[in-house]
């Protein structure tokens, strides 16, 4: 009686029992993959915005402070986006004909808001407070990166909720002095590992409760 | 998610194969279409547009909320508010600590406003004879027909209005008066008493007069319900809440009523009584106190209930207070008024007030329209065509008048009727000033503009006065700096708008003459049943009848839902083989009523009670077609009870609304659910049961342990904290036959144990929210770790790992979590609740659940992480009564505490101690951290039984 299958077909039925054992594991390891990367956070990407906003120009070169225009950062729970007419506190005087500057003028001279494209989005159950965490030393750039040297904004982190609780179970290696929190050039100090300790302290941090669920969902 | 249609609803006997098979196939696609992509209007995926301001409002910070002191009507008379505002977005109504008839706190129906402001359903624009019109047009034809009538002072046209006591209205109203002698107004309020003549008889002059609850040591009612729902409610809980706290063994309620009221349940010895028992008991208790009156013969019950309350009177006669209700004769409320003024307890008079015109009643208005002197008819804030007693048949008089205008926030009825109807702002949206019952003003302040364009009622008297046309706010102001005068205007002004209520404005009392005795014959008994009338507390006298928050709010003994019934004892329905839920037909002279019935505790044989407000027609898509119309039989002459109808049964279908609950009785054992005292006794302390089990203490170091104390002796069962509940997290409304399925999804109910029986009820209101148990029995059995303890110690469900198994609703003691069968608050909202406009009730601080999630109360989460949060940015800790829950901040009687059990200092902390606490199920050892007060019950010597 003739063969019915090649010596070959042993190696491949090892190698599908193989597959059928290991293919679950990478399956599982780039599921986990795919909801870490860029793909999915959307960190590093960019957004087409109506104007071209430089964080870089305003930031990195004029020194603006983030609070000029994110005012709510100490207040409230959104940071919140400029109104028309604090951009145009400066733009009614420099660069009054720039054509990058025309959504801007338009929006004041029509009432009609500049439709922005959100670069940070949480999801709706996540209720995040910018206040708190300006108020016990948590930087702008820990979660926003560099800004000063973006020339378009992007996402500088994952935002993920693991990302969120690394900070949440032990903070200290990420706190800053109140004096530091708006310094977007701040690197932490070679004794950030006391320091962060000893702001702990100072700040009256206490994670035990920073782990529980009702912190941020609600 | 994709939208899932509804199955019908499965029996198996009427299963066939074919539709099992359809089903196994719907059931196998909706499977396969469960998995769908996230929805892409979610921020997280789709769009990520972010509009910020053009120009920023001043004193506005996104995300921060705003509070504006206002103030709501109910009935014509304003209850003090503060709103809450997100972004310019009214969320949440809060009662004003600084306004008399709110005292910080709210009654259910100010606590729904935000959703009527949302209603879809309500009038968005002008409409000439059902038809959409514009405002020019209307103005002129308006203008061309007053000017007809200005040749003529008037006459032949009436002004119908509810009842006003808004100080810039009432002016209006004058000038319009001056400027038209022969215009005749007329005030119609569905709900008011009748205080006004009783008094003139008594007093020989009109006088108002108001009893002050809180120095009553003894408070006989009959059949008054100061509890019930109204202006007054609010204040008057508040009041006898008070009294009791302050000495308990001396405070003592009597309560004589043909059917249970509020007031009844709150009573330390009640009675049933018919109408005609109760003014015999009035009559005999005159006789008692001197009147030369003949003294009725009672029933041994009767006689021996009076002679308490007799004894109690004359024990501090200057500290003792009688109130007859609106259903007794003239005579009895008279002789009420006499008992009082020969006790000389704390009752208050005032002057009527004189700066408005005389007003007619909607009889004289019915009789003008009758004879054809009525050619033009405004109807404004009212609608007489649904309201109306029965035996005026209003609906159909009104077309007699040739020129009908209607203005209000409801294509209502009577705008059906009308020629002409404008659309009225809501009163979160006006400008205008309102006087409180007692006589504090306050000024009206708009928390959003109009929705829709709309014209208050200021807007339509000022045309017809010939008063320059300007806007409300112009109006108003203008109309203050007449009274206070140019200097120091602003401030004043200012003030008056941040406090919520304008100083100096409540009127003094004055001195009343010597009260007469009235006359008094026994009336005659007239044979057949006795209906008597009563507010509807979801929907009073129906002008809440489209919010579908306050439909969904179970009625406080019946627990029924979505609609109103003809209530009857027992006995009479054992009587004439009447069961629950047969349709009767109730025939009072020619006035034909037909409806449900549903058996009552505590209602006298004889009497039948319907509440007002339901069978509307044209109420919206909320409230159409629910319940029937008690106003069809009420009669102008005497609005509170109708005398001498038949009954009969019509059919055994009577389509019944549906109840979430019943009035659980509580015998032998179970009456540690909800234990009664005696003033000043305690509760057996618990017996410790061998166990290896020790108990875990509350896990020290953390600086919180919140927990919550509920007073079931100040609980007035006004459901104020059900609906506040609702509003401040979101909690959706789901439709009468999801309820029929038992799937109400209130965090908070309460519920209602009798420690009598039927005839005699001894209710004991007991609102339950989630105990935030230590050791849940929700927590182990969650296979995802959905239902899991923080460390302040709450209970928390985190909705996005719950996967609906409903396990920990099985397995929780207290029945206090709620299931979303479908997306009752995420895309299959009952009725119009889905539409875009009424998302913007919903409290931005709180998530609104999906489709298939378990929730329940969190203990106002938010508002705990919103004290921390602003404390730790103080480095501080939270200060006791720093976090308010939505229910305790409603509260009229402040039955709900809250607070943090790891600071021994706290309410919560020494309520714990009190002799009257109790835990409920105690024995299951879940440790809850809501935990009650007994109820106490100062039923006197010889008051034990009744």
């Amino acid at each position: 009686m003739a063969q019915l299958f090649h010596p070959y077909a042993d190696t491949a039925l090892r190698v599908a029992l193989l597959g059928i054992v290991v293919s679950p594991a990478f399956l599982v390891a780039g599921g986990y993959a795919l909801t870490r990367s860029p793909y999915v956070t959307g960190q590093t990407l960019v957004s087409p915005q109506p104007v071209p906003f430089s964080h870089e120009h305003h930031v990195g070169f004029d020194g603006l402070d983030c609070r000029y225009c994110h005012f709510g950062a100490e207040n409230s729970r959104w940071a919140g986006l400029p109104p028309t007419e604090v951009c145009m506190t400066c733009h009614s005087q420099l660069f009054p004909h720039a054509e990058v500057l025309e959504p801007v003028r338009e929006s004041l001279t029509k009432d009609r808001p500049i439709a922005w494209t959100r670069v940070h989005a949480l999801p709706d159950y996540v209720y995040f407070d910018h206040s708190i965490h300006v108020a016990k030393g948590v930087g702008c750039t820990t979660c926003h990166g560099e800004v000063e040297r973006m020339p378009l904004t992007r996402q500088a982190t994952p935002m993920t909720m693991g990302w969120c609780l690394d900070c949440h179970r032990n903070p200290a290696p990420y706190l800053r002095a109140p004096d530091q929190v708006f310094v977007t050039a701040w690197a932490p100090p070679p004794d950030q590992k006391q320091e962060g300790l000893k702001l702990m302290r100072h700040y009256e941090i206490d994670t035990t409760h920073l782990m529980d669920c009702s912190v941020c969902h609600r | 998610m994709p939208p899932v249609i509804r199955p019908p609803s499965i029996r198996a006997d009427q299963l066939s194969r074919r539709h099992a098979l359809q089903l196994l196939a719907g059931g196998a696609a909706s499977l396969a279409t469960g998995c769908s992509e996230p929805d892409k209007n979610s921020v997280a995926q789709g769009d990520r547009t972010e509009l910020p301001y053009v120009h920023m409002p001043e004193g506005l910070l996104p995300g921060v909320p705003q509070h504006y002191a206002t103030a709501l009507p109910l009935a014509g008379y304003g209850r003090g508010v503060i709103v809450t505002a997100f972004e310019g977005r009214p969320t949440k109504v809060e009662g004003n600590p600084r306004h008399p008839a709110s005292l910080g706190a709210t009654d259910v129906f100010a606590q729904a406003e935000v959703l009527s402001l949302y209603d879809p359903d309500r009038s968005q624009a002008i409409r000439a004879a059902g038809e959409i019109s514009d405002w020019p047009a209307f103005a002129s034809a308006f203008r061309a027909r007053l000017q007809e009538h200005g040749v003529d002072k008037g006459g032949g046209l009436r002004v119908l209005t509810g009842r006003i006591a808004s100080p810039t209205l009432l002016e209006q109203m004058a000038k319009l008066q001056k400027a038209l002698p022969d215009l005749r107004w007329h005030v119609y309020e569905p709900t008011q008493g009748a205080e006004g003549e009783a008094a003139r008889a008594v007093y020989g002059v009109a006088l108002r007069l108001r009893p002050r609850l809180s120095d009553a040591d003894t408070l006989i009612v009959f059949d008054a319900d100061p509890l019930g729902p109204g202006p007054d409610q609010v204040a008057n809980g508040r009041a006898l809440a008070d009294r009791r706290r302050r000495d308990r063994a001396s405070a003592r309620l009597y309560a004589a009523e043909s059917a249970l009221t509020l007031t009844g349940a709150f009573a330390d010895r009640r009675i049933t009584a018919h109408p005609d028992a109760i003014e015999a008991m009035i009559a005999a208790l005159a006789a008692e106190l001197g009147a030369s009156i003949a003294r009725p013969q009672l029933s041994s019950g009767a006689g021996e209930f009076l002679a308490a309350a007799a004894r109690d009177l004359k024990a501090r006669p200057d500290r003792a207070l009688v109130l007859v209700g609106p259903s007794l004769s003239p005579t009895s409320r008279a002789l009420g008024l006499w008992i009082n003024d020969r006790l000389d307890g704390p009752v208050d008079a005032f002057a009527p007030d004189d700066r408005a015109p005389q007003a007619g009643t909607i009889a004289a208005l019915a009789d003008a329209l009758r004879g054809g002197d009525v050619r033009t008819l405004v109807v404004l804030d009212s609608n007489p065509a649904a309201t109306a007693p029965g035996d005026l048949g209003f609906a159909d008089l009104m077309a007699r008048a040739s020129f009908r205008v209607h203005a209000g926030l409801y294509f209502d009825e009577t705008a059906a009727a009308s020629t002409w109807h404008a659309p009225t702002p809501h009163p979160l949206e006006s400008w205008s000033d309102i006087a409180s019952p007692d006589g504090a003003v306050s000024l009206v302040q708009p928390l959003i503009r109009p929705l829709w364009p709309s014209w208050s009622a200021h807007a339509i008297l000022a045309p017809m006065a010939g008063e320059p046309d300007q806007s409300d706010y112009e109006r108003l102001r203008a109309a203050w700096r007449g009274r206070w005068g140019t200097d120091g205007f602003e401030a004043r002004w200012r003030k008056a708008l941040v406090d919520g209520v304008v100083e100096d404005r409540a009127p003094e009392p004055v001195s009343r003459p010597r009260a007469t005795l009235p006359n008094w014959t026994v009336p005659a008994p007239a044979p057949g049943f006795a209906v008597v009338f009563a507010p509807d507390p979801s929907v009073f006298d129906g002008r809440f009848a489209n919010n579908a928050w306050l439909q969904e709010c179970p009625q406080p003994f019946s627990k029924a839902v979505w609609g109103n019934a003809i209530e009857m004892a027992a006995s009479d329905a054992g009587r004439l083989d009447i069961r629950e839920g047969d349709e009767v037909e109730i025939v009072a002279e020619e006035r034909r009523l037909s409806g449900p019935v549903r058996l009552a505790n505590g209602l006298a044989p004889g009497v039948l009670r319907i509440t007002l407000g339901y069978g509307r027609t044209r109420a919206g898509r909320i409230g159409n077609g629910l319940g029937i119309n008690a106003a069809i039989l009420r009669a102008s002459a005497s609005p509170w009870i109708t005398r001498g109808a038949a009954l009969r049964r019509v059919s055994g279908d009577g389509r019944l609304s549906p109840a979430v609950a019943g009035l659980y009785a509580l015998p032998g054992e179970a009456r540690k659910l909800a234990p009664e005292l005696a003033p000043g006794a305690a509760l057996p302390p618990p017996a410790p049961k061998p166990s290896f089990n020790t108990p875990t203490p509350t896990p020290p170091g953390d600086p919180y342990a919140w927990a919550m104390s509920i007073d079931t002796d100040a609980c007035i069962g006004c459901n104020a904290c059900v609906v506040a509940c609702q509003s401040e997290n979101n909690v959706p409304s789901v439709g009468p036959d999801q309820i029929r399925m038992g799937r109400d999804m209130h965090w908070l109910r309460i519920d209602v144990y009798d420690h009598g029986d039927g005839q005699a009820p001894r209710p004991v209101f007991q609102p339950v929210p989630c105990m935030h148990c230590e050791t849940a029995p929700c927590e182990p059995v969650c296979p995802v770790e959905a239902s899991v303890h923080d460390h302040e110690g709450l209970n928390v469900q985190v909705y996005n790992r719950c996967v609906g198994t409903r396990f920990c609703e099985s397995n929780c003691p207290y029945k206090v979590r709620r299931f979303n069968f479908f997306g009752y608050a995420d895309g299959q909202e009952y009725g119009d609740l889905g539409d875009p406009l009424v998302k913007a009730v919903n409290n931005p601080n709180v998530s609104v659940r999906a489709r298939g999630v378990m929730e329940k109360c969190t203990y106002c989460v938010q508002r705990i992480s919103a004290a921390r949060r602003l404390a730790e940015r103080e480095t501080r800790l939270i200060a006791e009564g720093e976090v308010v829950t939505a229910c305790q901040g409603a509260c009229p009687t402040q039955a709900i505490r809250f607070g943090n059990l790891a600071d021994p200092k706290s309410t919560v902390s020494v309520l714990r101690h009190d002799p009257r606490h109790y835990t409920l199920l105690e024995e299951l050892h879940t440790r809850p951290r809501t935990t009650y007060l007994a109820r106490v019950r100062n039923a006197g010597p010889g008051g034990s039984k009744a």
